[in-house]
């Protein structure tokens, strides 16, 4: 292991200490960063399919939606577990996204562009329109767990769990969402993505097996998916719905967040995500009812200006600097 | 007998509907086919044709099938604009930027509809009479939004093979470079399509007022844009009049599975029908992906 490879990982952890500081330190902020910490978290997810690989799955939220039907499930049956629940829900949430993205994987992988986004998209609108049409989990009512989980685990445990757990595990999850980039980023893996992403068809001349490492990526980003799926929504928010869990906007949301931060960047998931993630935030503070109207221009500006991204662009411009070796 | 009467009400209703959608979807196609984009913000202009019938009709009590024609420069304009200010600068960029693009335009238009028009449900009911024939009750409004799409779609057919800018459109769609070596100002197609392509969609969303009386609203052009993309792929995604008969297809399919699935207890044939139609939308990418009515690669 060459420490030289992995030196981008300072800014990142700089990132991370510092918003973890901010949450702690400042009264008021724990929410803030924690609402931040969930874009950041689904940029990095997000990022290792779409960001290495230059496949964009329109369908994302289908991994989130299945990861949050996962722990609800886990929680509503096996709640006389107590807190086991829990950790049965996170291993539910990752073996159900882990298997549909191997349907997946095998039916729209092997398709490109256009038709893999739409293809996708039938997926997840499929998905959730079985579960409300053979009312599969509660169909389209859903779960509601906010009661079960006070009864079960007690008020204050129940509470905790939604306020600070969850917040918690999301920070976990991003900073483990980033290493396993930086970690595929160096190995042979990286490289056969980077081939793939540049040019499928001399990749596979060259006798890269394309097929297996684009599952493997797609796999690796849809687990994350469930787990972010599994936390930021069933066990802080306590409850699952059909049109909320699949709702494409979400799917969108990391597409703006990677394409911001630089695709395939390692960095650029948690700029994009943070840019992202304040701009939202403070701007339905400032202008509640308009913050889209101002987002929209922002983004289009940003695919015309910058195309690959805020650190995209400053490692285009700080090739030959010092700097080049922290920036990933 | 009810079920017989149901299905045959239904598969008349899913014609008509299915016209529009037809329509409705002829413009993404177009769009796809001369430059390549996918139009993720699609439905937003089909808001906008339905908030301009919508409009039309209660400040000037102007009939939807007059308003056909003002919707058709409004979108040519709006398609214009968005090309010249976005668009023209990613033709060559990447699929990604794009998609991203397209669906920026979307959003902005969606949240500059609700500053105009707010976020409430809306809706107009232009009575001019009903059919009654047999199972099938209709009423005429419906049957005219049918003839209308049949027309556009006609003329629009008309004018791609009989002009010679249709023909230049058809050339850039099968060849690119092709078509720059003929001489044909590429750019110009491209800005010309793109305003066709965004014209039909408002256009659409007049037609699609006199199906949905009283759901117009802002965020009504998601469920739009999904329904577009499965008949557009259907119909071959880069060709405009498979995307009109996939679109008549569609509404068959779709108002016709609706009443089958209505047979089954328990279920909801609403979102079952869905299902059923994204499922059918996968099995063909995977055995066809060049879509149902579509060429060869």
């Amino acid at each position: 292991m060459k420490t030289r490879s992995y030196k981008p990982l300072l800014p990142l952890f700089l990132i991370y200490s510092l918003l973890i500081l901010i949450a702690v330190a400042v009264p008021g902020m724990w929410q803030p960063v924690a609402f931040f910490m969930f874009y950041v978290a689904l940029g990095q997810a997000f990022n290792i399919f779409m960001g290495l690989t230059g496949y964009v799955d329109f369908g994302y939220v289908a991994f989130l939606g299945l990861g949050a039907y996962g722990m609800a499930i886990a929680i509503k049956y096996f709640s006389s577990l107590g807190l086991i629940s829990i950790l049965l829900g996170i291993l539910l949430a990752v073996v159900m996204s882990i298997l549909l993205s191997l349907a997946v994987g095998a039916v729209a992988l092997r398709l490109r562009g256009a038709y893999f986004a739409i293809a996708t998209i039938g997926v997840n609108e499929g998905f959730r329109y079985l579960i409300e049409g053979v009312r599969l989990w509660g169909g389209s009512e859903g779960i509601v767990l906010s009661g079960l989980m006070r009864r079960t685990f007690g008020r204050e445990t129940a509470n905790l769990l939604s306020t600070f757990f969850s917040d918690i595990l999301i920070i976990a999850i991003a900073i483990l969402a980033a290493m396993t980039t930086i970690w595929i980023l160096n190995r042979k893996m990286g490289y056969a993505l980077l081939a793939l992403r540049e040019d499928e068809d001399a990749a596979r001349v060259m006798g890269i097996n394309v097929t297996k490492y684009k599952i493997m990526a797609f796999i690796t980003s849809a687990s994350f998916a469930g787990l972010i799926g599994a936390v930021a929504w069933t066990l802080k928010l306590t409850y699952v719905f059909p049109e909320d869990v699949f709702n494409i906007h979400y799917t969108v949301e990391a597409i703006v967040i990677v394409m911001l931060g630089g695709a395939g960047t390692l960095l650029g998931p948690v700029v994009g995500g943070l840019i992202y993630g304040v701009l939202k935030y403070y701007l339905s503070v400032v202008f509640p009812g308009i913050q889209l109207l101002i987002l929209a221009p922002m983004l289009i500006l940003t695919i015309i200006a910058f195309p690959e991204g805020i650190v995209g662009f400053i490692k285009k411009k700080g090739k030959k600097s010092r700097i080049s070796c922290y920036l990933r | 007998m009810v079920f017989a009467e149901n299905l045959i009400s239904n598969l008349f209703y899913g014609a008509l509907l299915g016209s529009i959608y037809g329509v409705a979807t002829m413009g993404l196609s177009l769009i796809f086919g001369v430059l390549r984009i996918v139009n993720v913000g699609h439905g937003a202009f089909i808001m906008i044709g339905a908030f301009t019938a919508f409009w039309m009709f209660t400040l000037y009590s102007l009939p939807p099938v007059a308003v056909i024609p003002i919707a058709l420069v409004f979108g040519l304009a709006i398609g214009f604009i968005a090309f010249q200010a976005v668009i023209r600068r990613l033709v060559d960029a990447p699929e990604l930027s794009t998609l991203l693009a397209t669906f920026g335009i979307g959003i902005f238009i969606e949240e500059l509809a609700k500053l105009v028009w707010g976020a409430d449900y809306v809706g107009f009911s232009w009575d001019i009479g009903t059919l009654y024939l047999g199972p099938v009750t209709v009423s005429y409004s419906k049957i005219l939004a049918f003839f209308c799409s049949v027309l556009v779609a006609a003329l629009l057919y008309l004018w791609f093979t009989k002009t010679k800018l249709g023909n230049a459109i058809r050339a850039v769609v099968q060849d690119r470079e092709g078509a720059v070596v003929c001489g044909i100002n590429v750019n110009r197609i491209f800005a010309l399509s793109f305003s066709i392509g965004i014209g039909l969609t408002v256009l659409s969303g007049v037609l699609v007022t006199l199906f949905v009386p009283v759901g117009i609203n802002v965020y009504m052009g998601g469920d739009y844009t999904l329904k577009a993309f499965v008949i557009s792929v259907l119909g071959g995604l880069d060709s405009p009049w498979g995307a009109f008969i996939a679109g008549f297809l569609f509404g068959l399919f779709e108002n016709g599975s609706y009443a089958i699935l209505g047979l089954i207890p328990g279920v909801e044939p609403f979102a079952l029908t869905r299902f059923v139609a994204f499922a059918f939308l996968l099995i063909i990418l995977l055995v066809k992906p060049t879509g149902l009515l579509g060429g060869g690669e």
